[in-house]
């Protein structure tokens, strides 16, 4: 079961610079949800406010579980620690073998991360997020250094456990294919201060392919309310 | 095999300019290498020689074991909180630029002579150095793991073994490095100013009476003991972080 969010007149200031500012948002358990804005616009302040590793300066904010799974941009694996012990080390009960056949990284429980490819790191902070049993999965640009094969094959993983394990999934991103992809709805973001500007409800079936015609469709509706034509 | 004869070439090389230099300096001044070498094989089978190389081990031993305990210790408090830094960093560097003769006195009036000068004087010369690159250690932590950890709701135990242990590690191996060479030299200085045994002592003998080749044998000696013993621990510490890992 996925986690519940609600954010009630959120605010994030460092100094004088306004970073987010009055979030009123509710995202309900088992939703998958794309954040969508320009680069520096506090999409990743705003996970990290989730996550914990911040507080906001005002408002109310409440995240019914501390289950949470965080996709990092960078894959963040400690380098002299094999592929299974940086998964032990956020959790020694995982089931290794099964998250790592999960994510075609079967074979690869000993190799060190200097020895694995940008996209196999990538599965494993995947695996990483996964191991903790999240009913929260974070996506922080997760798939933003990625060639296109490697970044479709993934996001397939992550709807496939999804589907598994429905818990609650915030996307973070500035791809419109990859949020249409991922999501049910996508939160458009202002720049900075940043506050929700659009709600766009991703009207695609379960079984989603990144070259349908129905999301090319919607990618384009998408642009035009990016570009505000 | 091409190392191994290229080394024996460095060794011949290194004899023969010995030999030109007896000649042409003294060989009073500088003994030729058949004399000191010839001492240096009975020093070999010397009971009496083999204890004081021992002493002098032992110190070199216990000085290393402080140095890396304490200097370490130190070290991640300093490197975790600037303001400790800031207000230990003017000692640290007292210590470090005091001259071993200054130590010397020192123990001298505190001890007398005997073992805790060279061990104290070797452990305060050494010191620094091991604080201040554990604290480079500290401070070249990967802050983004850190961060992950802190996400992930990891202990901090287990976030100083795997991490910070870690990371310290390749900068624990350059303490090492670069103290091990150090200890043997400035215990054997403390051992022939202010040491009850051990070959500085010897060394001091050896000079009271004139006897050069006698001087020259013992420091061959400890120039052996001190490459061996470089070479052992480097190899062990080899061995520790290859399975560790790649850095």
């Amino acid at each position: 079961m996925g986690a519940s969010i609600k954010l009630q007149g959120v605010y994030k200031q460092y100094g004088d610079l306004k970073v987010l500012e009055d979030w009123e948002l509710l995202i309900r358990p088992s939703e998958r949800i794309a954040l969508l804005g320009i680069s520096g616009s506090g999409k990743t302040t705003l996970l990290r406010l989730l996550a914990g590793m911040e507080t906001p300066t005002g408002g109310s904010l409440e995240v019914s579980t501390n289950h949470i799974g965080f996709v990092f941009q960078e894959p963040r694996l400690i380098p002299w620690r094999t592929v299974r012990q940086n998964l032990r080390f956020v959790n020694e009960q995982a089931n290794i073998d099964e998250l790592l056949n999960n994510l075609q990284l079967q074979g690869f429980a000993d190799y060190y991360p200097t020895q694995l490819s940008g996209g196999m790191k990538q599965r494993v902070n995947l695996a990483r997020a996964l191991a903790v049993s999240p009913q929260l999965l974070m996506l922080d640009e997760a798939f933003a250094s990625l060639d296109l094969k490697v970044k479709v094959n993934i996001m397939d993983d992550v709807l496939k456990l999804w589907e598994q394990h429905r818990f609650t999934m915030l996307t973070v991103t500035h791809d419109l294919k990859e949020a249409l992809y991922l999501a049910d709805r996508i939160l458009l973001i202002s720049s900075l201060p940043s506050r929700i500007i659009h709600e766009f409800p991703v009207t695609l079936n379960e079984a989603r392919s990144f070259a349908s015609p129905e999301l090319m469709r919607l990618e384009g509706e998408l642009l035009k309310l990016v570009c505000g034509d | 095999m091409k190392g191994l004869s290229r080394a024996l070439a460095g060794i011949i090389i290194f004899l023969v300019c010995w030999q030109i230099l007896s000649f042409i300096v003294s060989k009073v001044i500088i003994p030729v290498p058949r004399e000191t070498l010839g001492l240096l094989a009975q020093h070999l089978i010397d009971p009496g020689m083999l204890e004081a190389a021992l002493q002098t081990a032992w110190k070199v031993g216990l000085a290393l074991g402080l140095v890396l305990l304490l200097g370490i210790i130190a070290g991640l408090f300093l490197g975790l909180s600037e303001a400790c830094y800031d207000m230990f960093r003017p000692i640290i560097m007292f210590i470090q630029a005091v001259p071993v003769v200054s130590w010397l006195t020192l123990v001298i009036f505190a001890w007398g002579i005997g073992w805790r000068g060279p061990v104290f004087i070797a452990f305060m010369s050494l010191l620094p150095t091991a604080i201040l690159t554990t604290v480079s250690g500290i401070r070249s932590l990967d802050k983004d793991l850190l961060e992950m950890a802190r996400v992930y709701r990891v202990p901090f135990k287990k976030v100083f073994y795997n991490i910070y242990w870690g990371s310290l590690l390749p900068f624990i191996a350059a303490i090492i490095d670069v103290t091990i060479g150090q200890a043997w030299k400035v215990v054997l200085v403390a051992e022939y100013l202010a040491g009850g045994s051990g070959l500085g002592v010897e060394i001091f003998n050896a000079r009271l009476v004139v006897d050069s080749a006698g001087a020259w044998s013992v420091t061959l000696m400890a120039c052996i003991l001190g490459i061996a013993t470089e070479r052992m621990v480097k190899f062990f510490l080899r061995r520790i972080l290859d399975r560790w890992g790649p850095a």
